[in-house]
């Protein structure tokens, strides 16, 4: 009898994680299932899609750590537009705010060359926070005073940010030479490599660390994703944002101001955004360029969906992303399987987990099949 | 130099940048009053845009091409409609898919069927409707030239989108149809207690968003480009859902604020031409459709009223 009863809320409590996790995880395999079955009937091989996507993303230290490279903008993208949506708020911007902050950076990191990189660093992404948040705020106020839609207005800063990033890179912040880009950054304005942090010796012994380009932007979003999880969970200001999200009328009843809480959500989902771009350029490119974001805003929704807005479920989401995107190139050249079958497969999972309809009803059937088998 | 910047093309020109935004437009406005948001009026655009050029390639005939078009429209709003209206998703998420999808399948299949990405070859287009002289001078001449630039110098689907944006403002305010319809968005379970199908009439609505907004790409690769590239609507479909706004939720008042963020359109592209004396960035030009999208969000959506049922799934009782 005690015995049940220690076990009992324990068993629960792994229940609703299963129930929680259990839908996401069902999504991703019929999105996978679906997208398999579309490379099969384009007379293209789904098996060896696949084994090439895991090899390229999985395959060595190398390929993980280009995943992990790839999930980095990704898990921040994530919570820009989780943060959001638990304020019942759609950032669909991301990409334009992420711009922001890469540029941002792109022209401080050069402008400041000679600062130590401790101060440097910090100082860059707090500046790319402000920017992302900058380039959200208009739509946030329009949003909070007259309820001009955000979808249709963060969209439209994307196209002005975009362009904004393609003037200035032909134009006053081009790098001498012919390609329209920034000047490099200097060493002092980096995010290093993962494994340059360790001696040869190390990585001799420990070859897993030899994790390629993946850099230090990854502890940047790991820790962001914590910190946000945090506001959700324990302070007065992600609980306004969560209860304007489930209840604008009854929050304002209770006394949070629906207006200011909007402003602000939208706000720090620009900041989250404008991050992504920071480590991006920090990490990766050292330079900001035209295409330098390969849809990461894009991409971040399907994230925060599949994380079903929790923080900490967009980093394994965000991998989940990463290793598609990183593996596409080599799923491209061994199996010869245009890389845009990625975006469809991210279509379908955005599709599986807003109708959750489909995927439950599938594993209910699941369910009753096997029930039957055990009757 | 403002001779050479108003001049009857400018016109032309404002009518035809118009014609994608105010067909998607007015889709957006019909599958609004029924009280279903449409987000995916982009993707939806764009696969038609890529469906009318494959089939204008294959075949050689671009009526072909647009009758493609419109069924790959109707078939992916499909889509949209079931997800929203049976499956109870949000709209807006559903929509956003619906966009990423239309990007990953045109060129998952731009590579499949022609082998490479970025721009397919060009196809045949549909021509002008008419073909009338110039008149040489004088002052009735004139006239005509202009009469004659702006309105006659058009291909077809051109002026199929105003017929239809008569046609559409006429059938939502006059018959039975357009009745239920609004009432769909406003109060659909008032419309259900009347006998009315509230899934069927919603399902109706997002269908023939999805054919408009298939014409729409159409538009774009059979009439304007002659070719398809990747991602080529940039961003029109979220422009035509504020033209929708801007015009109220009304089918003439979508065609209406159409024409004006075409014009805007029509007179960045004549601006460039003064690139060299005017030292404004082309990039400049090229924000101005957004800029003025938000603009006019700003000013005029606190009183624009929007269907009270507006992205509320329905559930039968």
């Amino acid at each position: 009898m005690s015995e049940s009863r220690e076990t009992l809320p324990a068993h629960r409590a792994w229940m609703t994680v299963a129930q929680k996790v259990g839908t996401p995880i069902a999504s991703v395999i019929l999105a996978i299932g679906i997208g398999s079955v579309i490379m099969w009937a384009s007379g293209y091989d789904p098996v060896a899609a696949f084994a090439a996507l895991f090899k390229g993303s999985f395959g060595g230290p190398k390929q993980i750590g280009d995943t992990l490279l790839r999930s980095t903008p990704l898990i921040l993208t994530g919570l820009s537009v989780a943060y959001g949506f638990r304020a019942g708020l759609f950032n669909i911007g991301a990409e334009g705010q992420l711009f922001m902050g890469g540029l941002v950076v792109a022209w401080l990191g050069v402008a400041l060359t000679g600062l130590p990189w401790v101060v440097m660093v910090p100082l860059l992404v707090v500046a790319a926070m402000l920017a992302g948040a900058a380039w959200a705020f208009v739509p946030a106020i329009l949003k909070a005073r007259i309820g001009a839609h955000e979808v249709i207005t963060t969209m439209m800063f994307t196209y002005i940010g975009r362009y904004i990033v393609s003037w200035l890179v032909v134009g006053p912040l081009k790098a001498p030479g012919q390609i329209p880009q920034t000047d490099a950054l200097p060493i002092g304005s980096q995010l290093p490599r993962i494994q340059t942090l360790f001696s040869e010796a190390t990585l001799e012994a420990l070859p897993f660390l030899k994790l390629g380009r993946a850099h230090l932007g990854i502890v940047v979003a790991v820790i962001a994703a914590l910190v946000v999880w945090f506001i959700l969970k324990y302070t007065t200001l992600g609980y306004e944002n969560r209860a304007v999200g489930f209840n604008p009328w009854a929050s304002e009843t209770g006394g949070i101001s629906v207006q200011w809480t909007t402003v602000k959500a939208l706000c720090i989902s620009g900041a989250l955004a404008g991050l992504a771009g920071a480590v991006e350029v920090m990490g990766v490119h050292h330079r900001i360029f035209d295409q330098f974001s390969s849809g990461f805003g894009f991409t971040g929704i399907a994230v925060a969906l599949l994380a079903k807005n929790h923080p900490l479920g967009v980093i394994p989401a965000a991998i989940l992303f990463g290793a598609l995107s990183a593996g596409a190139g080599t799923m491209q050249l061994e199996a010869h399987v245009p890389q845009k079958i990625i975006l469809i497969i991210q279509a379908l999972v955005i599709f599986l987990v807003a109708a959750e309809e489909i995927v439950t009803w599938f594993i209910k059937r699941r369910q009753k099949e096997a029930l039957s088998h055990v009757g | 130099m403002l001779g050479s910047i108003i001049t009857p093309d400018l016109f032309a020109a404002a009518l035809r940048m118009a014609t994608p935004l105010a067909l998607a437009a007015i889709g957006g406005t019909i599958c609004e009053r029924s009280g279903v948001v449409n987000i995916a009026l982009e993707g939806i655009m764009l696969t038609g845009a890529f469906f009318g050029t494959v089939v204008a390639l294959a075949t050689g005939n671009p009526w072909l091409g647009v009758i493609a078009a419109m069924v790959s429209g109707v078939i992916v709003s499909a889509i949209h409609a079931f997800a929203s209206i049976n499956l109870r998703a949000d709209q807006v998420v559903s929509g956003t898919a619906i966009n990423i999808l239309a990007l990953g399948v045109t060129g998952f299949m731009m590579e499949r069927l022609y082998g490479h990405p970025g721009t397919t070859d060009p196809s045949a287009m549909l021509r002008p409707v008419f073909k009338f002289a110039m008149a040489d001078g004088g002052f009735l001449g004139t006239i005509w030239n202009w009469i004659n630039g702006i309105f006659l110098s058009h291909t077809p689907i051109v002026y199929m989108a105003i017929i239809i944006a008569i046609v559409a403002q006429w059938a939502m305010y006059k018959t039975r149809w357009g009745l239920h319809l609004r009432a769909l968005g406003e109060h659909p379970r008032a419309v259900d207690t009347v006998g009315v199908n509230v899934f069927r009439g919603r399902w109706v609505a997002v269908l023939i968003s999805g054919a408009l907004a298939g014409l729409a790409g159409a538009n774009l690769t059979l009439e304007q480009v002659g070719s398809f590239t990747e991602n080529m609507t940039n961003g029109r479909g979220f422009i035509a859902l504020a033209a929708n706004i801007f015009g109220r939720w009304t089918p003439v008042g979508s065609y209406l604020a159409s024409l004006l963020f075409g014009f805007a359109d029509a007179l960045q592209i004549k601006l460039q031409i003064f690139r060299g004396q005017i030292d404004i960035p082309p990039q400049f030009f090229l924000m101005l459709p957004y800029v003025l999208t938000v603009v006019v969000l700003a000013g005029v959506v606190g009183r624009a009223v929007a269907p009270a049922a507006i992205g509320k799934p329905y559930e039968k009782e």
